[in-house]
């Protein structure tokens, strides 16, 4: 069993003609994941990296009508159209790459994809891997790289860094852990699909033993969690840092590493900490610390 | 970008929110008769500060008439010499002092819960909302596609302030207090907006030069790039500040990939890749007793020349005794271009100070070698590594090698 990405997954890349998009293919391909083709208006009927591209997303989908997942490579400003566009074809899982989306297009595109059923992960999310089943985007990096990190294992892993999303992955992998899933929800204000959204979806999947989160100051995703171990939605062990606790001392309302990163009264790095301890989450000191602190509930 | 009250009552007025008639002093410049300007007995003097409870921290005045102008003068020099919970004071608005009746609140931010935007109000304002009882408070969540507001019973410039909202591209928008005169009139007597630097691209110069093209109205348009730099951390932007955001104006592509750089009072120079990765790290470098002199961050695979602008910049500062280079291991950044970037800073800076690199990701044996090489034709004091070391453990290298 696996989240958010099976043997079935098919893949659209939208503006797969651009550099970063002709290089999420390549990456997506050399992991062994499906990409149907993509998607670039006015160069419809041409291949790139011998996949087809279509003018439209509705055309690709007649071409091919099962397409699960798609990808959106395309500049800022396009991204409110492109990620419409995904969601009136019907697609149901949009990984957005796109950094710096104003907020009002992420608020229109996720109310748009709430009203279809469709989850957007993202914006400014890397992507998500299922080690020995496939990735969507480009976590990991290059393929020897992302084999040196990541192995089928137990440990769910949810980062709101591109980086850290490597690096957390690689501190399980050295100590000698394997993972489930990783992904890189992004650091925007609005998240398309939160911790919590994951967490349901690791609390079903018997693959998954624990989950470790890369947390950060500002927005009050963090204490989702809290309610939802509380209420008992996530039962297993949960391996949290949260980032940031430097910035008590910065002025209130800056923000600091990512956009969603502000400092806020009530949701700094410690008060997130204090209420996850206090239902018996796991919170790490420093990011390394989180591998010694799932490593008992590995299998 | 956090707007100062005078600016953001310049955008309520534009959308049709009533303020109150006042003037904007600016430093070294002079307040004025503004009893005759105005028309009044009564003024309010507010400094111009990015922080809130400026009436609480004295930061707010009331001059009258009979105390005469050199009064109001005196006021206006001395909010211009303090500080307003550690921010800058920018400039001082002069405005008429209301008649108040009733003092609400309004404000409309986005709901991360929820995922769209609320509109929140109460008639007990004039306050900290936090202070108003939950059961005074109204909540409204807001549809982002509705451009007329369809609540119950509209507060009074509701709509205007969702006007305000969606089409200035704001991240939060407050009114407090939104007052009631006494002749019963409605007016903003505070402004507090916060625009949303992701949407800068439409409302700037060129999205007017866009505007005029499609045949439209260029003037409805607010132009950001006239609003002046700022800090949040109590004092003007510093040259190095104002420097790196020229470079981040640069390749449209790529802009926001090395733009960020905040000038700090500490002796360690920092260069960081990744969002999480930087604020790890500078919850690792303060665990070990270092302290920060700049905060920054690029990301995003920038260009080897934007890396270099930036990495030049933070070797500027003075009196520094260490640099710490660190990233955790990145997805697609070229490590050996960007490495080439710090390089080119490197050989013209030749700093004397310990330098601890770590980073990884793709072609990071070609950029460990080519920093390995600059190293050595410089003659740097400088430890690399790799994965195969955690990044806070380096912090713990940076420190041991200053301590020597």
């Amino acid at each position: 069993m696996s989240i958010l990405i099976t043997k079935n997954t098919k893949i659209l890349v939208q503006g797969i003609t651009g550099n970063e998009g002709e290089k999420a293919t390549r990456a997506m391909i050399e992991y062994g994941t499906d990409v149907i083709g993509g998607v670039r208006p006015g160069k419809g009927g041409e291949e790139v990296l011998g996949k087809p591209v279509f003018n439209t997303v509705a055309e690709a989908v007649v071409a091919i009508p099962d397409i699960t997942t798609s990808t959106i490579y395309v500049p800022p400003f396009a991204a409110k159209s492109a990620i419409l566009e995904a969601i009136e074809a019907g697609i149901m899982q949009i990984n957005t790459i796109v950094e710096r989306v104003p907020i009002k297009d992420t608020a229109y595109c996720l109310a748009a994809a709430k009203e279809r059923g469709a989850h957007i992960i993202g914006p400014s999310s890397l992507g998500y891997i299922n080690p020995g089943v496939g990735r969507v985007g480009v976590v990991g990096g290059p393929k020897e790289q992302a084999d040196e990190i990541f192995t089928p294992g137990s440990i769910g892993i949810i980062s709101r860094s591109g980086g850290m999303t490597n690096e957390v992955s690689w501190q399980i992998r050295k100590a000698g852990m394997g993972q489930s899933a990783a992904v890189h929800v992004g650091g925007d204000l609005l998240m398309g699909t939160t911790y919590a959204d994951l967490l349901r979806l690791f609390e079903q999947d018997e693959q998954t033993t624990a989950v470790v989160v890369f947390g950060e100051h500002g927005g009050s995703y963090e204490f989702e969690i809290v309610e939802m171990i509380e209420k008992g939605e996530f039962t297993k062990p949960l391996a949290i840092y949260v980032g940031g606790k430097f910035a008590n001392t910065l002025p209130e309302g800056m923000n600091i590493g990512h956009a969603g990163a502000i400092v806020e009264r009530g949701k700094g790095a410690a008060e997130k900490e204090a209420a996850l301890k206090a239902v018996g989450a796991h919170v790490a000191e420093d990011y390394e610390q989180l591998a010694e602190l799932v490593k008992p509930y590995s299998s | 970008m956090n707007l100062y009250e005078f600016e953001g009552k310049q955008l309520f007025e534009k959308h049709g929110i009533k303020i109150p008639r006042g003037i904007v002093v600016r430093r070294e410049e002079k307040a004025g008769d503004v009893f005759s300007e105005l028309n009044v007995s009564d003024v309010v003097v507010k400094a111009q500060v990015l922080s809130g409870k400026r009436g609480k921290n004295n930061g707010i005045r009331f001059c009258n008439k009979e105390k005469g102008v050199q009064h109001v003068q005196d006021v206006v020099d001395e909010l211009f010499a303090m500080n307003v919970r550690g921010q800058y004071v920018a400039a001082v608005r002069i405005e008429e002092k209301l008649d108040i009746a009733e003092e609400h609140y309004m404000s409309i931010t986005y709901n991360t819960n929820r995922k769209q935007p609320m509109l929140i109000y109460s008639r007990e304002g004039g306050v900290d909302i936090e202070e108003v009882p939950e059961d005074k408070i109204k909540k409204y969540p807001l549809e982002i596609a509705n451009q007329k507001l369809e609540i119950d019973t509209v507060p009074a410039y509701a709509q205007e302030l969702w006007d305000v909202f969606l089409q200035e591209d704001c991240r939060q928008v407050e009114i407090n207090p939104l007052v009631k005169t006494a002749s019963g009139e409605w007016i903003a007597a505070d402004a507090k907006v916060a625009l949303d630097d992701d949407a800068f691209y439409r409302h700037s110069k060129d999205a007017k030069t866009r505007a005029v093209e499609k045949g439209q109205d260029p003037d409805v348009i607010t132009d950001w790039e006239e609003f002046e730099s700022r800090t949040m951390l109590g004092r003007p932007a510093t040259e190095r500040e104002i420097a790196v955001q020229d470079i981040d104006k640069g390749e449209k592509y790529y802009q926001g990939t090395a733009g960020k750089y905040i000038e700090m009072t500490g002796d360690i120079a920092v260069l960081f890749s990744g969002g999480g990765a930087s604020i790890a790290n500078m919850d690792a470098l303060k665990h070990h007793g270092l302290s920060p002199a700049n905060y920054t961050e690029y990301s995003g695979n920038p260009p080897r020349e934007k890396v270099a602008s930036l990495a030049k910049i933070v070797l500027s500062k003075p009196d520094l005794k260490g640099l710490w280079i660190c990233g955790g291991v990145a997805n697609f950044t070229n490590i050996e271009a960007t490495f080439q970037g710090i390089i080119d800073a490197l050989d013209e800076v030749k700093p004397t100070y310990p330098i601890v690199v770590r980073r990884a990701g793709p072609f990071e044996k070609e950029g460990m070698a080519l920093m390995k090489e600059c190293a050595e034709r410089n003659h740097l004091n400088m430890k690399l590594f790799g994965k195969e070391v955690s990044m806070s453990e380096t912090a713990k290298t940076l420190a041991d090698m200053i301590q020597q």
